[in-house]
């Protein structure tokens, strides 16, 4: 039992992953779960793709410094999103292939910058991370990001939940619902910049869906599987950080692997469908 | 009699091809009328230029003032808008009508939840407030819609083919709201494909085949004349036809339409 | 009298050519020896040791990381003209075979460590912190190893590939490898240009007489220093070959390559070894990421030292601009601090 929780105690780098990955897991729960909800799980990967041109500006101008770098992340993503939602509103393009010209658009122009001036070192630090690295100011960072976008998520939940159930609703008042899906993106793109210092972009995503589809398999209440979804990505934040103490493998992919892990799980012994349920015999109902 | 909502030489166009022609007329304050055409008719294009959700190529749709504030007027979709796989509860959605008062981010207070379940009750789903909507069949799905309506307490309400795919129980009871929406002074207006049921229960019928082809009371409307013609209407697409001459545009030829 | 002038004319032309002609040749010979060596270190080493008769051009820049380097079409193209090639060997360079190949180069390819006695990775302490406590040893032999003196033996023929992980490749830090580099050096560009062999050999004792200085004052300066408090960090193992030959244990969280990310187990077996040691040096490379050894530091308050130069050289017009320049800078660092 002691291997659980001594290497916190003993080691400042691992509390400060910790603190860091439940910081993360928590605001990776309900924007998760939103994005899938809204069938838009593939767009976390674009957002996750779309901070690394930013990401390696500000490289080359502050080198590793954790500000600089999440400010141009944030500003790349950002535009990326923002050009995504213009092209799909104004042409007959739909929002997922804008999203997807983009991104690849920005994930290229991002791997060319590094290759031009970085070395294939800091393109790996950059997709993958490095969670023991984290310092006092990027747990500043983190906890900031996280909180922003919390309280910008609790401000739209309703809206965004109600054009994402009926898109039209909105429109006769002149509000069409957009802004709740800007602010949304935002969210996004503010969860992303937190992750990525610590897991890197590639990994990022693995943390913000995994768990929110995992929880689906729990859960169709969208309340109750954010929290499912919240407390599965700060589970595997935790084991994936003793995996890697213990057996030596790389922090990040470790927490992902977790993850996946409960996916899996999820999968197959999931309360809605289960793989492995549809054999046991049906469940009681109640009378008419 | 006050006129809600006039229409003054609506055209809607796609791409160049009118789906609603030159469309002149006025919803009267409390009437309930009934926007019926053969399919393609422009129908529900028409409506959703009264809900405001559609621009206009051309003309223009004049609201009386009681109805020029947001919220006045309540638009249903049709079933097929919306992802009904979504996993809201029935509460959430029907609270959905109140936000036009309250805000979307406002509270929603004691008596707004007893005004939803006031509505839940007119339209027979009691005690449903906490099922998911993805739960529900097609005909409690629409009745959750209709107590948003109700919610909404809007002067104007317009429904796009409410009753399509329902079982007859459920027109029934929706029909008994939409009269009870008559009785109560608001102008409603619904697109339809069932002729019978307009006869029976709409008094004002407007009678469309991209373009006007009648509007007033029903029976007269929807005289054999009247249908006839729209039925002649070709509705197919002109691609040779020549462009429609405006007043205000630089004609690209100076022949009308046929 | 026209036979005596066609005969003075024939002497008169063959004597021009056979005088101009070594000219032309020496003219062809002036032009430089087009060396490509892998990374700076290597290309420091080769222009001592040519002068002007080389021109060198160096893949892997200053501060920049051969171990995973990525070679791009101008670096084919490069070696495609260049006359020698010059590769560290021992594994450092695992982008070289490819490189060559689609390259078509068809010149001299130089391993600068054919003749070193190199280390086998795991046969030191420090690349394997996962395990238990080590005692000290005296202070010119800190590793538990049984087999070095096995090495000797080893015959290794000039292009033996050794797999990633068996050699570690950075014996450059022992002065006295150094030597054997630059051996293999002068024989690779005699051969390429016999011709100049004797203002190359002249370079090169003179470069080796500055070496074998070098040498000697290193060992004095570490020898200055108690046994016990000769202990450093660093960021990856690159130092095995200066712990060996001048008697400091160094301590890394990477192991002899920077391709593999530290798991926190590594991190965690580092900072055991650190506070258990009583390690009070630390340092961060040039080129390595400073991040996770800036955490090191905070969590067992040793500070960093500075920088050292480990597998490249620095830009030019700094300290460690030459190889002699960066030893002799790292020496100095690592002495100063390990003083305080």
């Amino acid at each position: 039992m002691d291997a659980l929780w001594m290497p916190f105690v003993e080691f400042a780098f691992m509390r400060r992953a910790l603190v860091a990955s439940l910081a993360l897991g928590l605001i990776s729960g309900p924007v998760g779960v939103l994005l899938v909800m809204r069938r838009m799980s593939l767009a976390g990967d674009a957002i996750a793709h779309a901070v690394l041109p930013g990401a390696a500006v500000g490289y080359f101008l502050a080198g590793m410094s954790l500000p600089v770098l999440g400010l141009g992340a944030f500003v790349s993503a950002l535009l990326v999103a923002l050009l995504a939602s213009f092209v799909a509103s104004n042409t007959s393009q739909k929002e997922d292939a804008s999203l997807a010209a983009f991104h690849l658009i920005a994930l290229a122009i991002g791997v060319t910058l590094i290759s031009m001036r970085g070395s294939s070192v800091d393109l790996m630090h950059l997709l993958f991370g490095s969670i023991l690295a984290v310092d006092a100011s990027a747990l500043i960072l983190i906890a900031a990001a996280t909180s922003v976008a919390l309280i910008l998520l609790a401000f739209i939940w309703r809206v965004l939940l109600a054009s994402s159930f009926d898109p039209l609703f909105l429109m006769p008042f002149g509000q069409s619902g957009k802004w709740a899906n800007q602010f949304f993106m935002l969210t996004v793109v503010l969860t992303f910049v937190a992750c990525f210092q610590t897991l890197g972009t590639l990994m990022a995503v693995g943390l913000l869906m995994l768990p929110a589809i995992a929880a689906r398999s729990w859960s169709r209440d969208i309340p109750k599987a954010c929290v499912l979804a919240s407390l599965f990505a700060m589970g595997s934040g935790l084991i994936g950080l003793l995996l890697s103490y213990h057996f030596s493998l790389p922090s990040g992919p470790a927490i992902v692997l977790t993850a996946g892990l409960f996916y899996l799980v999820s999968l197959l012994f999931g309360v809605n469908d289960g793989l492995l349920l549809r054999f046991i015999p049906t469940a009681r109902h109640r009378e008419s | 009699m006050d006129v809600a909502l006039r229409l003054k030489d609506v055209t809607i166009a796609y791409h160049g091809h009118p789906a609603v022609h030159h469309v002149n007329g006025g919803f009267e304050t409390g009437s309930l009328t009934a926007i019926v055409g053969p399919n393609g008719a422009g129908k529900s294009t028409l409506l959703s230029a009264l809900a405001v959700l559609r621009r206009l190529t051309n003309g223009g749709i004049e609201r009386h003032a009681a109805v020029s504030r947001p919220g006045a007027i309540a638009f249903l979709a049709q079933l097929s808008g919306i992802n009904s796989d979504f996993p809201l509860r029935v509460l959430e959605v029907v609270a959905m009508g109140a936000w036009p008062r309250v805000g979307a981010l406002g509270r929603i207070d004691r008596h707004e939840r007893d005004a939803i379940r006031q509505a839940l009750h007119e339209v027979g789903l009691d005690g449903f407030e906490d099922r998911l909507v993805d739960e529900l069949s097609v005909g409690q799905l629409q009745r959750v819609l209709f107590a948003r309506l109700i919610v909404q307490d809007a002067p104007v309400i317009l429904l796009d083919e409410p009753f399509s795919a329902l079982d007859a129980s459920t027109t029934h009871d929706l029909l008994g709201v939409v009269t009870r929406w008559h009785q109560e002074g608001r102008t409603v207006i619904a697109v339809l494909h069932d002729l019978e049921m307009v006869r029976v229960h709409f008094p004002q019928t407007l009678l469309i085949a991209r373009e006007l082809v009648s509007w007033g009371p029903t029976a007269q409307a929807l005289s054999s004349t009247h249908l006839a013609q729209a039925n002649q209407r070709s509705l197919a697409w002109h691609d040779t036809a020549s462009w429609c001459e405006v007043p205000g545009q630089r004609p690209a030829r100076t022949q009308e339409a046929t | 009298m026209r036979q005596e002038l066609s005969r003075l004319l024939s002497v008169l032309v063959t004597s021009a050519t056979l005088a101009t002609a070594p000219a032309l040749v020496l003219a062809a010979n002036e032009q430089p020896i087009k060396v490509v060596a892998t990374f700076s270190i290597l290309a420091d080493m080769v222009q001592e040791v040519g002068g002007d008769h080389v021109e060198v051009i160096s893949l892997v820049g200053p501060d920049e990381d051969a171990h995973v380097f990525d070679p791009s079409p101008a670096d084919a193209k490069a070696l495609a003209q260049a006359d020698v090639v010059v590769i560290n060997g021992l594994g450092f360079e695992g982008w070289i075979d490819r490189l060559v190949k689609s390259s078509g180069f068809k010149g001299q390819l130089v391993v600068a460590t054919d003749g070193v006695d190199p280390i086998e990775i795991g046969q030191t302490k420090t690349q394997d912190h996962g395990k238990p406590g080590h005692d000290q040893h005296g202070h010119d032999q800190h590793s538990h190893d049984k087999h070095a003196h096995d090495h000797n033996d080893h015959a290794h023929d000039k292009h033996a590939k050794h797999d990633h992980g068996d050699f570690d490749p950075h014996a450059w830090q022992d002065l006295a490898n150094a030597k054997i580099y630059v051996a293999n050096i002068r024989d690779a560009l005699v051969q390429a240009r016999p011709s100049a062999r004797a203002q190359i050999d002249l370079r090169t004792a003179q470069y080796v007489a500055q070496i074998d200085a070098l040498d000697q004052a290193t060992r004095a300066r570490m020898a200055e220093i108690p046994a016990q408090t000769r202990r450093v960090i660093v960021s990856h193992g690159a130092f095995e070959y200066f712990a060996k030959a001048y008697g400091v244990q160094f301590f890394s969280l990477q192991g002899w390559t920077t391709e593999r990310e530290p798991s926190a187990a590594d991190v965690a077996g580092l900072i055991r070894e650190i506070r258990r040691d009583q390690v009070r040096a630390l340092f961060v490379e040039n080129m390595s990421d400073p991040r996770l050894m800036s955490r090191i530091s905070e969590e067992t308050g040793v500070r960093i030292g500075g920088e050292l130069y480990s597998d490249a050289l620095s830009l030019p017009g700094s300290p460690a601009d030459t190889y002699l320049g960066l030893f002799a800078y790292n020496t100095d660092l690592i002495w100063s601090t390990l003083q305080q």
